[in-house]
């Protein structure tokens, strides 16, 4: 699955459009992380604990949409776009979303026979 | 004795402690992210929905970073006085600005890492992970997601073009 935030994509054409396909994730904070971070928080820094978390929420919504983009049988993934939205305190929405495509090959601009499979997004 | 200790010698030791620590933390970041910045100065970013002469036979990836950077004590105190006030909060702005700095240097050297030399459409985003409480307490912190899709280029690249197109200033006053 090729996913990217463009509204094109180099080598191909979009052949046709599946919709939008989404996945969110609400994630909390919890509180030995919070301890944690009160403390680093005094002096200033990245805060580790809050970024992994972030991460870890990233990834889980972002393997959603995909699922629903696999279901879908797309090709790629265009036009991604992260969204946040606070909940409580504490627990943080992170909604991603795209439109799902069918990719054809373009005439003009093919991309080369055996191209390197997509990169997972870490 | 203890209750003067209490009340007024260790809040103002923290302060003393988080303003030095913020300032020497930041200015090692900033030092830092200047030297990262030499070596993915050749990946082309921008911020438009648009390829520049791309490679056809290369896949476009999305990359992404998220950093969450804590205001220290003394700024977010520095902060709540200019509250009352209001004007610019100088120490927040530094602060915000290192964040996207550090997230959107993740974003191209991830790029970088990964084999290409372009990253286009870069978007930020900021994240309210503190929560409602936060914004009552003094210290806080700012949480920035980047997100940009990498591809590979053939456009050519010379110094004054990069210049222009670099989202990252060398130095941030």
């Amino acid at each position: 699955m090729i996913v990217v935030n463009t509204d094109s994509l180099p080598g191909y054409e979009i052949s046709h459009s599946l919709g939008i396909v989404q996945g969110n994730v609400v994630r909390a904070k919890h509180v030995g992380r919070d301890i944690a971070a009160s403390f680093k928080n005094i002096v200033g820094g990245e805060l580790k604990g809050y970024t992994e978390l972030l991460t870890d929420a990233r990834r889980d919504a972002m393997a959603r949409m995909l699922a629903q983009a696999t279901e879908l049988g797309a090709d790629a993934v265009i036009n991604v776009r992260f969204s946040t939205s606070a909940i409580t305190q504490g627990a943080a929405e992170l909604y991603v979303y795209g439109t799902a495509v069918k990719l054809a090959t373009s005439t003009t601009r093919a991309a080369v026979e055996g191209t390197p499979p997509p990169i997972s997004v870490t | 004795m203890f209750e003067v200790l209490a009340a007024y010698i260790f809040p103002l030791l923290i302060l003393a402690v988080a303003f030095f620590s913020g300032n020497v933390i930041a200015s090692r970041h900033e030092k830092r992210l200047s030297e990262r910045q030499q070596t993915v100065a050749h990946i082309r970013t921008t911020d438009l929905n648009r390829f520049f002469k791309p490679d056809h036979s290369i896949q476009a990836n999305l990359c992404t970073a998220e950093v969450t950077l804590g205001i220290d004590h003394f700024r977010g105190f520095l902060g709540s006085l200019k509250n009352i006030f209001g004007g610019q909060i100088r120490s927040y702005q530094k602060t915000l600005d290192r964040a996207r700095r550090e997230a959107l240097m993740q974003v191209i050297e991830q790029a970088h890492m990964t084999g290409y030399n372009a990253v286009a459409n870069l978007r930020l985003e900021f994240v309210d992970i503190s929560g409602k409480a936060n914004m009552v307490k003094r210290a806080s912190m700012v949480t920035i997601i980047a997100y940009g899709t990498a591809y590979t280029t053939h456009a050519p690249l010379n110094e004054e073009e990069q210049r222009s197109i670099s989202p990252l200033p060398a130095a941030i006053g």
